[in-house]
């Protein structure tokens, strides 16, 4: 079996973000890079997929400029068997549309027989890029996934619904599954396998030679939240409390009107 | 030096995971049952930490000292005693053997150190013999095809827990000083080996240090390391060059670590109707804290860039474990400060780290001995 998983490199959500000059992005100088966390379940099925049946080559697909390499790395360290680097300093200019266009191009003739990737970007969230890559090749594509068992060629996916419930769907391969959090928990890459990483095979792809689709949405301006005022903290003893909460009720809302 | 920086930054993205999501959680459980978990040492030898040092052709990740200090800050983010795990097997405990090992001790002893199946301890201090090394006391007299030790080594870090003791001891009876000592490997369960109680210790509750006494304890000659006696000293001296410049990181780890917990504290902390990191005076505490973990955190990184390039590092080590160690002393003591009467309670971590970090101050050569070493070396290249 051939399985393809498309993996993100993501900024750490917990940089602080700046916009660009252009403000159609953050800025992305001084960041720390992490792979998309949605996208390291997708590393981690495909993975416990070859330990059942050692002979499943996994590739991993990701692009974006040369820093990508090392969410890539990752991948190869956690036992995804190579790489595929798609070069593009410009992928965050690219809508969902091109960046499926683009993975589909090359899985055209791959004959990959799943396709895995995560449930949507912690950076653009759009969750469309996987679906979209499904639809590109004519595939059945099964969104947030939150289990997975693999039997011969038939795969029962359990997905997650709105409200808690949970749907049970059974699809024959080839297919695509977009991963979402409670599908399992990523190992840790170990530092030996980190350093065994390194000889694995990872191809360059320049982006120009995949993509032959223009952008169908272009994102225009990027900003902050409006700020909001302050929550107002009161403070006293409880009679008086009470006071000024109802004076501050009555003077700013409509309650006891 | 750093071979290759994607590899280094994805070990250490690793290994800030790990700290985060594994070992901080547990500090605290780790310092009030003096134990860690065994599962947590399991993870600590999956991942690959005990091999950092150790050649990969002997099974381990052969990191150069920059890239072995890089990880050690990452990982000194967490209790220091958790490096004191894995401490004695990066440095102290293995060095002996990669420096000057015969190829038969590399083979026997390194893949099992690298993988943590075995737990390396270093007995060089004496009860007479601490800063004054050479002096010590220990003796392997030959005896055919073997050597007898005798004599007890003092605050040896993991020797609970050591599979593998590197034994410094006096071969040469009539020479009083460095060029009369050898060293040994010796494995743990020799007959005429046995261990102290455990020390009651002022911090890194959930480490272990005892005495290691030997009574007539008998090895194979091929126990000798590097097969020559007399080396021993030197090779002690080696081992420390590097180990120095390894504590002097780990330092730099704790204090980004006393740092981060201050930070967070002062700007939470509200007094006078406003955080108290926007007070001036918590500024210049907090600033000079930045300041002087920045500076130690360079010379450690340019001490490893020169070991790697193969230079002589004696005073750039001591000079960076001098400085390091009394700067994370400093630093932990203004985190204490700017706690306040909090930070003397333990219910945050800095009066933890302010215990744990005195001894950074004493081990692998007390901040006298570091100036002596400086001066020395100052003195000789000036003549």
């Amino acid at each position: 079996m051939k399985v393809l998983v498309c993996i993100k490199q993501v900024p750490d959500m917990e940089s602080r973000f700046k916009l660009n000059a252009a403000g159609n992005w953050y800025d992305t100088a001084d960041l720390a890079w992490r792979m998309n966390e949605y996208d390291e379940f997708a590393v981690e099925q495909a993975v416990l997929l070859k330990e059942k049946a050692p002979d499943t080559e996994l590739v991993a697909l990701s692009i974006g400029p040369e820093r990508v390499k090392e969410a890539m790395k990752k991948a190869l360290a956690m036992g995804i068997d190579r790489g595929v680097h798609v070069q593009d300093e410009a992928s965050f200019e690219k809508d969902p549309y091109q960046i499926a266009s683009v993975i589909a191009e090359y899985a055209r003739n791959e004959n990959f027989d799943l396709i895995l990737t995560g449930m949507q970007s912690q950076d653009r969230g759009s969750a469309q890029v996987g679906i979209l890559v499904g639809e590109m090749l004519g595939l059945p594509a099964v969104s947030t996934v939150v289990g997975f068992a693999l039997d011969g060629q038939v795969v029962t996916a359990k997905r997650e619904l709105e409200g808690g419930l949970k749907a049970v769907v059974k699809v024959g391969l080839p297919a695509l599954f977009t991963c979402q959090l409670g599908l399992n928990t990523p190992r840790y890459p170990t530092l030996p396998n980190i350093m065994k990483a390194k000889k694995k095979e990872l191809t360059a792809i320049p982006v120009a030679t995949l993509l032959k689709d223009e952008a169908l949405a272009v994102t225009e301006k990027v900003s902050y939240p409006e700020k909001r005022g302050s929550g107002l903290v009161l403070e006293g003893e409880i009679g008086e409390l009470t006071t000024k909460l109802v004076a501050l009720l009555k003077e700013k809302t409509s309650v006891f009107k | 030096m750093i071979n290759d920086e994607t590899t280094l930054n994805v070990m250490l993205e690793t290994v800030a995971r790990f700290v985060k999501e594994r070992l901080i959680p547990i500090e605290e459980e780790v310092s009030e049952t003096d134990h860690i978990p065994a599962e947590v040492v399991d993870e600590m030898r999956e991942l690959g930490l005990f091999g950092l040092s150790i050649p990969e052709e002997y099974g381990g990740l052969g990191l150069t000292l920059e890239e072995e200090v890089n990880v050690v800050f990452e990982l000194c983010h967490a209790a220091p005693v958790f490096r004191s795990v894995i401490g004695t097997n990066v440095g102290i405990g293995s060095l002996g053997i990669v420096f000057d090992g015969t190829e038969e001790q590399k083979h026997k002893y390194l893949p099992a150190l690298a993988s943590g199946e075995l737990i390396a301890s270093f007995c060089l201090t004496e009860p007479e013999a601490g800063s004054d090394a050479a002096a010590l006391r220990a003796t392997a007299v030959k005896d055919g095809d073997h050597y007898v030790l005798n004599g007890t080594k003092r605050f040896i870090t993991n020797a609970p827990e050591a599979g593998l003791f590197t034994v410094f001891a006096r071969t040469d009876p009539a020479d009083k000083g460095a060029r009369g000592v050898s060293a040994f490997v010796v494995d743990a369960g020799t007959p005429g080996l046995s261990l102290g109680k455990n020390e009651r210790k002022m911090g890194q509750w959930g480490g272990h240090v005892c005495d290691v006494v030997f009574e007539d304890c008998r090895v194979p000659a091929s126990a000798l390391l590097g097969g020559k006696e007399g080396q021993g000293f030197k090779t002690a001296m080696k081992i420390l060059d590097k180990s120095r410049t390894h504590i002097a990181a780990v330092c730099v780890g704790a204090a980004e670590r006393v740092i981060q917990e201050t930070l967070t504290y002062a700007m939470e902390r509200k007094q006078f109707g406003k955080p108290i990191a926007d007070f001036q005076l918590i500024q210049a505490m907090l600033a000079d804290c930045k300041a002087e973990a920045y500076a130690a955190r360079c010379m450690v990184v340019d001490t490893a860039r020169k070991y790697d390039l193969k230079k002589n590092v004696s005073m750039e080590a001591s000079c960076a474990k001098l400085f390091a160690s009394e700067m994370v002393c400093r630093v932990a003591d203004k985190g204490v400060q700017i706690h306040g009467g909090y930070g003397y309670t333990r219910e945050y971590a800095v009066e933890r780290f302010f215990r744990d970090m005195r001894l950074f101050r004493i081990f692998e050569g007390t901040s006298q001995i570091q100036q002596t070493i400086i001066a020395k070396n100052m003195i000789k290249n000036a003549s």
